[in-house]
């Protein structure tokens, strides 16, 4: 039996009833990592410990003790969650040497529900991009098609998952770069809402906005990461109380609004596999009708904006002193060391920073960062009233099909135009997600699925129907 | 407009060395991102209040240092138990 294939709730079911080991599955997912890798390109690194742990896991069944709801299940990191003892590169020249002394909080959860980590996923450097081309270890490719892009940032996260090489994967969201590769790679990817999941061990970008999110097969596998991680922790004050425990229940009649500026905006073939989408929620006892969300034209600057300056401000802290790559103080003075210590970030990280220092210059704060809050306000306000209305929204994720490599890379500007869609969740704080709505062209598309702050019960209830109505979940041939 | 000495000076100020090739290409990717977000200057904003965090100073944990098992530091630049840095003057 191909036990890479599993879901989390079997694998656990299988290894707990001792159907199968955690070994033997560990072992088929470094078989599958070795055969498919060359193709991918999904992992920065492979964790020699994994197998290790599924021993232990295994020796803790016989002698029968407790175990966790993800008993076994192979869960990759993106690689820039902190890791104890595993190098967390964040994709970066930077941090190529650095091995964080502490497991961040949501890894920790994992491993005490009994998941272990099969490797770090790769990124784009400091989880800036779209693509995951701005990856020092390399592009990761679609496993739809491996001329193709996988979306970006957290591209190794849905790469990894939907090339069947880990069973889940924890990815962070900025800007979408959980739902992007998702909807690229036709996996689920969840984005919660702000403050509830633990930021303690992610490297931060930009604080006011990202969220660590799941990334699964199916919804029924997000839902078991996102029980297992939510909830709020002391080492993250921006937690929101509690520990909130989500389900897979039937709710009829939901209401749902399909936002108008994101159809319009999608190329032809996604509207397509979108309108189909919302005939089949309709198909299932859903009130569908169309909604406006008439700021979402400000969204992009007003990201890019907040973004890029909190990203100015973040990336400070890297003066290659304490930790970074091997670079000798002798001969330097003081700011030459750091600006050649720093001329090693990479192309977009630099581009991000000096722009992050220009909207924040003395003079320009009122025109670009202060306006950009306000913004928030606007979208948040906006949304809050759709949401009197709607249960969910919802819209393609991508307004594109994942499109080749090296595309857009030189168009910066072209390249932040595809996170339209998704910015808005980020601004607002609300929660969203990427559910695998179909094919174009043979290339994935996915459906968006918002839902008001703290909603995610109700908008796993609308994703679950969906992908039981759709049935799309397939993996593609590597 | 960005100018090359602008981009410059941001480099300078954000510490990062620049070679003439990516002054180059960052200015004019630089001006094409800025000519973007001056869509912001655009809207009337004035009703709106810029976004807040919630919590209040007075709900943070307390701000006490615990320290990592082990070695926690990833240089091997060292002296007398210090992190070696470049030389201040």
């Amino acid at each position: 039996m191909a036990l890479y294939t599993l879901g989390a709730g079997h694998v656990a079911a299988g290894i707990k009833s001792r159907e199968f080991s955690a070994e033997e599955y560990v072992c088929q997912l470094l078989e599958r990592i070795e055969k498919v890798e060359p193709k991918v390109n999904a992992f920065v690194t492979v964790s020699k410990e994994a197998l290790e742990r599924a021993r232990a896991i295994d020796k803790m069944i016989r002698d029968g003790e407790q175990t966790g709801p993800l008993a076994g299940v192979a869960v990759s990191i993106k690689d820039n969650i902190c890791t104890k003892g595993i190098r967390t590169t964040c994709a970066s020249k930077m941090l190529e040497l650095y091995v964080p002394p502490y497991d961040a909080t949501v890894v920790k959860r994992l491993q005490d529900a009994g998941a272990i980590v099969i490797g770090k996923a790769n990124l784009d450097e400091f989880a800036m991009g779209s693509t995951t081309e701005f990856s020092r270890h390399g592009t990761t490719r679609n496993p739809w098609d491996i001329s193709r892009v996988p979306g970006g940032s957290s591209g190794g996260s849905a790469a990894s998952v939907a090339a069947l090489e880990c069973t889940i994967s924890l990815g962070s969201d900025t800007g979408g770069s959980v739902r992007c590769p998702a909807s690229f790679c036709s996996a689920v990817g969840l984005k919660p809402t702000y403050g509830l999941i633990s930021r303690y061990g992610l490297v931060s970008y930009a604080n006011s906005l990202e969220q660590i999110g799941p990334v699964g097969r199916t919804v029924s596998d997000v839902v078991s990461a996102l029980n297992a991680i939510a909830g709020t922790d002391e080492n993250d004050h921006t937690t929101a109380g509690g520990k909130p425990a989500y389900s897979l229940q039937e709710r009829k009649g939901l209401r749902v609004g399909l936002v108008k500026e994101f159809i319009e905006g999608a190329d032809l073939a996604v509207a397509k596999v979108i309108n189909k989408a919302v005939d089949t929620l309709a198909g299932q006892g859903c009130r569908c009708e169309e909604a406006s969300l008439a700021s979402v034209q400000y969204a992009l600057p007003s990201y890019y904006t907040i973004a890029t300056a909190e990203a100015s401000s973040n990336l400070a802290r890297y003066d290659n002193v304490r930790y970074g790559f091997d670079l000798s103080p002798e001969g330097y003075e003081w700011n030459s060391y750091f600006a050649k210590a720093r001329s090693n970030f990479g192309e977009e990280v630099k581009r991000r920073i000096i722009v992050g220092s220009y909207v924040l210059s003395s003079g320009y704060y009122g025109k670009y960062y202060l306006k950009a809050q306000q913004v928030r306000s606007l979208l948040k306000r906006e949304l809050k009233a759709l949401f009197k209305k709607y249960d969910v929204l919802i819209g393609p994720t991508m307004p594109i099909l994942p499109f080749k490599i090296g595309e857009k890379v030189d168009n910066p500007l072209k390249m932040y135009l595809v996170d339209i869609d998704t910015v808005v969740a980020n601004l607002a704080g609300m929660p969203a997600m990427s559910v695998p709505a179909g094919f174009a062209d043979g290339l994935p598309v996915g459906l968006q699925i918002m839902a008001d702050e703290f909603q995610e019960q109700t908008m796993l209830v609308a994703a679950h129907l969906f992908e039981q109505a759709a049935k799309m979940q397939r993996s593609p041939e590597l | 407009m960005v100018t090359k000495e602008e981009v410059k000076h941001l480099g300078w100020l954000a510490r990062i060395e620049l070679s003439d090739t990516e002054l180059k290409r960052y200015t004019s990717q630089i001006e094409e991102i800025i000519k973007y977000l001056d869509k912001l200057d655009t809207i009337p904003l004035e009703q709106f209040k810029p976004i807040v965090a919630k919590k209040k100073f007075a709900d943070l944990r307390s701000d006490e240092p615990a320290g990592f098992e082990g070695d926690a530091l990833g240089t091997k630049y060292r002296k007398d138990g210090f992190v070696k840095g470049p030389r201040m003057v």
